[in-house]
């Protein structure tokens, strides 16, 4: 199973929308890890206000909801940029060349179909949530406190379409190491020996204890 | 075609999918989708002009489940449990934990090998993933080892084998995940992992010291420590006690009422350990990194599993589930084999797949037909053919397949903990790791095993829980 | 034709009308019309309304108090101290409310219909360590109660939590609230009751209302005879639904004093202060709220009174 892989770098204008697109990833990224110590924060809020101050904090369960999806989504892009999301690779680590190249010009079309259509269903999933009649543009609010439900079903179609963006260039990256015959293209992770991906993952460890 | 045939299909294109390479949160989702366009295409008679209907239903039905699915305040465990890992890193912890361990473990046979399992154990309650806590002791312990004259393939061995406690031993996202899917109470999961946990560490440990007492060049023990350096070593390491026994007073008070939900336990404990942190001089751009690293993981989990809930959803349409839970509790095979052969057949997936992946895919369509065995949801111990309670039943099948998983991190050929370990020390090569491991199939078949002769060893801490 | 019904959770006197509606459809049209009750493999019990929209589904169970603003007109129903007594009137003022077009409209906008309610009692609350007899005893009181209710106590000081019901009975064990407002059945189902050591007799703050819709599409694709079958099988599976109930209620008497759970009764004086607290400010602020937004909520409200007196009147 692959877990991260490298992506090469050069001048060309594919390399380049490549790291121009990484920024937005990255900062999107961010903001999921930002959100995780924010639930921290909160849960620790929570906790403390309950047992040392009886005030526990209003719709806590509700502001948890609300937060998930930018946590658990907004980083979508960046991790398939990174070849993050996870797979065997049992039979495609055996591929070299064009078939290889072939075989994950396949794979991310078939990805961009999906998220495409996911992203409509998505955006139609907010859709219905949102009213530009309504007080607070709400038509659907949480349980406890009421809040606006639209805001965090809106991260969801956004970070969707910032995937498919990337999966266009990855099809243009493979597709062009399909044409050209190259061994080493740029913008696409490469398949890392299992052996390659254990260093790699351990130099990121490195110097943490 | 009925629902039940269309399933069939289109789970077997998910798994082709699978092994073809396709990333497997996609391939889940894809075959979720497709399955829904299939379903409701085939509701309308497969009409040509109905399948522009079909295709928005189904993805407006798919599209929902993202969201849907991802907003639950059971599963922002998962990113805390993960980030308590990684802050751990900074905080210190293993070493502290690693040199605990070495003082007050190291005199008996194979001492640094037995340490280096209970430091891993010890460990494992802060870290929620196997392969970190093996890629970290790979380089803590194992030179140690080497330095006093271990067999090499023996130390990549200890140190393979002791990562998979991380997953078992609280807090643990694996944990979380097959309590999200079966709909089962997380708190009380956790609760269940701790005795498991400990004692295959402690089969391990075992093992080891049966192993030295015959090769005796295998591991010489380490005696020398005063009572004075033991005690010292405690401190360093009271983090991790604290986390501990944060979780469980959050989950079950012995004394009282309990502190709050395990969610707000992880968190409290993420908090601590944080704290630590910053006091052993965490930067800025050290927890910038750590977020990155927690996102970046936290996303990998969540695309799974929701993708994976696109193809559970189709499922429910299709009602595969109830039509294999019917098949198997129609078997006239006795249930404790057909419990064996589903924990074998885990083995078998589990040597090409890794343990999150393999457990989405699969339990959607084995649990209900394992609860079906058991004799339902609701029946009573009395009546069950496995002698427990329903919810009893998923915790005990939970602890289970969560041990198959982490067996499957260190059976070739797909052994992520084995890679790990020869990844982080080039002087070893996989085939060497997975030769040094293979003392331990036996122990955790050992494990497994007895988990499944008495139950009671996974049964008894949540049952006090009420 | 085959229909796919979405509720959730498993199945209980709650889902009893459907079970029944699917029974007697099915009875009536020979077999040809059939519905399919899902517990909860068709979607998220909060999601049942987009189901409907989407058409994923034909026919759906949701609560209004799960999202406010999908439904802002039934909310009436959920508005705290209304004088509901017994099932039979929750049953009268919900049909009367579900007639109203303010409410078909609305529902339209979903693509959904209303067929009958899921009639609930009044949702006493149970709760742990001392019986809390008077206002001042409400004051910091972590209460799981969605909804209108929800705002009732917070208006008395106590702080709603909602965790979902399914883990109602751990928030208990754990501290995270310590009194739960269910109806009976909820408390046995969820397990309330075994963690409980008094429950209120007599509050009966108010009540949530959980409609069963159909997509209208599907119900005008029907024939003749299956929308009739489905229409004319409503109050047959209502009665059904109302008897298993009463049963239930029949033996919770026996279950409290099995649990040694006291009943705790508060004296009329106490509940009229809750009354004057609480009711009074939520219904106005309620009224004046729908009306700011076009919709009739003095008219609504003044319909659910009228209903109410009028079947108090004719018992
Ligand atoms: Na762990
Ligand atoms: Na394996």
């Amino acid at each position: 199973m692959a877990g991260s892989s490298a992506v090469l770098e050069d001048s060309s204008i594919l390399s380049r929308l490549d790291r121009g697109l990484l920024k937005l990833e990255t900062f999107f990224a961010l903001i999921s890890g930002i959100a995780v110590f924010m639930l921290m924060v909160l849960a620790v809020w929570s906790v403390g206000g309950r047992k040392f101050f009886a005030s526990p904090l209003a719709g806590y369960v509700d502001w948890i909801e609300a937060a998930m999806p930018f946590i658990a989504i907004m980083g979508i892009a960046y991790t398939q940029r990174m070849g993050g999301h996870v797979r065997m690779d049992i039979l495609i680590g055996q591929l070299k060349g064009r078939a290889l190249w072939a075989a994950e010009l396949l794979s991310v079309v078939l990805i961009l179909l999906l998220m495409l259509a996911l992203t409509w269903g998505a955006w139609a999933h907010f859709d219905r949530s949102f009213d530009m009649g309504a007080p607070m543009w709400s038509r659907d609010s949480s349980i406890d406190i009421g809040l606006p439900i639209w805001p965090s079903k809106l991260v969801v179609p956004v970070a969707f379409a910032v995937i498919s963006l990337r999966l266009c260039l990855q099809i243009w990256g493979y597709g062009r190491a399909l044409v050209l015959g190259l061994e080493r293209p740029v913008a696409v992770p490469l398949v890392q020996s299992a052996a390659e991906q254990a260093m790699a993952e351990a130099e990121q460890l490195d110097g943490r204890d | 075609m009925d629902p039940i045939e269309i399933g069939l299909w289109v789970s077997g294109g998910m798994l082709l999918m699978v092994v073809l390479g396709m990333r497997v949160a996609f391939a889940a989702a894809m075959a979720g989708l497709i399955g829904l366009i299939w379903i409701f295409w085939a509701k309308k008679g497969m009409e040509w002009d109905q399948l522009g209907w079909a295709l928005t239903v189904a993805i407006k039905t798919a599209g929902q489940v993202p969201h849907s699915k991802v907003s639950s305040q059971t599963l922002s465990l998962i990113p805390t449990f993960i980030l308590i890992g990684f802050l751990a890193y900074y905080a210190g912890l293993t070493k502290a934990i690693f040199e605990a361990a070495k003082r007050w473990f190291a005199w008996v046979p194979g001492g640094l090998a037995v340490s280096t399992v209970f430091a891993t154990a010890g460990f494992a309650a802060v870290s929620g993933a196997s392969v970190a806590t093996a890629a970290v002791f790979a380089r803590i312990a194992i030179p140690e080892m080497l330095k006093i004259g271990y067999n090499k393939q023996f130390a990549a061995g200890v140190v393979a084998a002791g990562g998979t406690l991380a997953s078992l031993i609280p807090p643990s996202a694996i944990l979380v995940i097959y309590a999200i899917i079966v709909e089962q109470d997380v708190g009380k999961l956790l609760l269940a992992g701790f005795i498991p946990g400990a004692f295959s560490a402690v089969v391990y440990a075992i093992l080891i010291i049966g192993i030295a007492m015959i090769w005796k060049n295998v591991g010489p023990p380490v005696t020398g420590f005063t009572w004075r350096e033991r005690f010292a070593s405690l401190p360093a390491a009271l983090p991790i006690v604290a986390v501990v026994v944060i979780i469980i007073f959050f989950v079950y008070n012995p004394f009282g009422d309990a502190w709050g939900t395990p969610t707000e336990g992880g968190a409290v404990g993420a908090f601590i350990v944080f704290c630590m942190a910053v006091f052993r001089g965490m930067r800025l751009a050290e927890l910038k990194d750590a977020l990155l690293e927690t996102a970046k993981l936290t996303v990998m989990i969540f695309t799974i599993i929701w993708g994976v809930l696109i193809y559970v959803r189709f499922l429910g349409f299709a009602d595969l589930p109830g039509a294999f839970a019917e098949w198997i509790s129609s078997l006239e095979t006795s249930p404790m084999l057909i419990l064996i052969c589903i924990l074998l057949a885990y083995a078998v997936l589990g040597m090409f797949m890794d343990a999150i992946g393999m457990l989405l895919l699969t339990l959607p369509v084995v649990y209900p037909a394992v609860m079906a065995l058991n004799g339902g949801e609701f029946v009573s111990a009395a009546d069950s053919a496995f002698g427990m309670s329903g919810p009893m039943c998923a915790i005990w099948f939970g602890i289970l397949v969560v041990k198959m998983a982490e067996f499957c991190l260190i059976t070739p050929p797909i052994g992520l903990n084995c890679f790990v370990v020869a990844g982080v020390r080039p002087d070893l090569s996989v085939q060497d790791v997975f030769r040094g491991v293979m003392p331990f199939f036996v122990a955790d078949a050992v494990t497994i095993g007895l988990l499944v002769a008495f139950p009671q060893i996974v049964l008894w801490l949540p049952s006090l829980a009420g | 034709t085959e229909w796919n019904a979405s509720v959730w959770g498993k199945r209980r006197a709650f889902t009893e009308h459907v079970e029944k509606i699917a029974e007697l459809v099915s009875e009536k049209t020979n077999g040809e019309f059939t519905i399919n009750v899902s517990y909860g493999g068709l979607s998220k019990n909060r999601e049942n309304l987009d189901g409907i929209s989407i058409g994923a589904f034909e026919m759906a169970q949701f609560c209004a108090g799960y999202h406010a603003d999908k439904n802002r007109a039934i909310t009436v129903l959920e508005l705290p101290f209304l004088g509901v007594s017994n099932l039979e009137e929750e049953v009268a003022v919900s049909r009367a409310v579900y007639a109203h077009p303010a409410v078909a409209k609305e529902m339209a906008q979903w693509n959904a219909k209303m067929l009958m309610t899921s009639p609930m009692p009044q949702y006493n609350l149970v709760g742990t360590g001392d019986p809390r007899t008077t206002l001042e005893d409400f004051d910091g009181m972590r209460v799981r109660a969605t909804g209108g209710l929800g705002k009732a106590f917070e208006a008395v000081g106590a702080v709603p939590t909602s965790v979902t019901s399914s883990e109602a009975y751990n928030a208990m064990e754990s501290g995270v609230v310590d009194t739960v407002a269910f109806a009976q059945h909820a408390h046995l189902s969820f397990g309330t009751i075994n963690k409980a050591d008094w429950w209120t007799a007599n509050l009966n703050p108010g009540t949530v209302n959980c409609p069963v819709v159909v997509n209208i599409d599907a119900y005008e694709a029907l024939s003749d005879a299956e929308r009739e079958a489905l229409d004319g099988s409503v109050d047959e599976a209502l009665d059904h639904y109302l008897a298993n109930y009463g049963e239930l209620l029949e033996r919770w008497d026996t279950v409290l004093e099995e649990k040694g759970v006291e009943k705790v009764e508060f004296s009329p004086e106490v509940i009229a202060e809750f009354k004057a607290k609480a009711a009074d400010p939520a219904r106005e602020a309620w009224i004046k709220d729908m009306e700011a937004q076009g919709i009739p909520g003095q008219e609504l409200y003044d319909l659910v009174i009228e209903t109410l007196e009028k079947e108090q009147a004719s018992n």
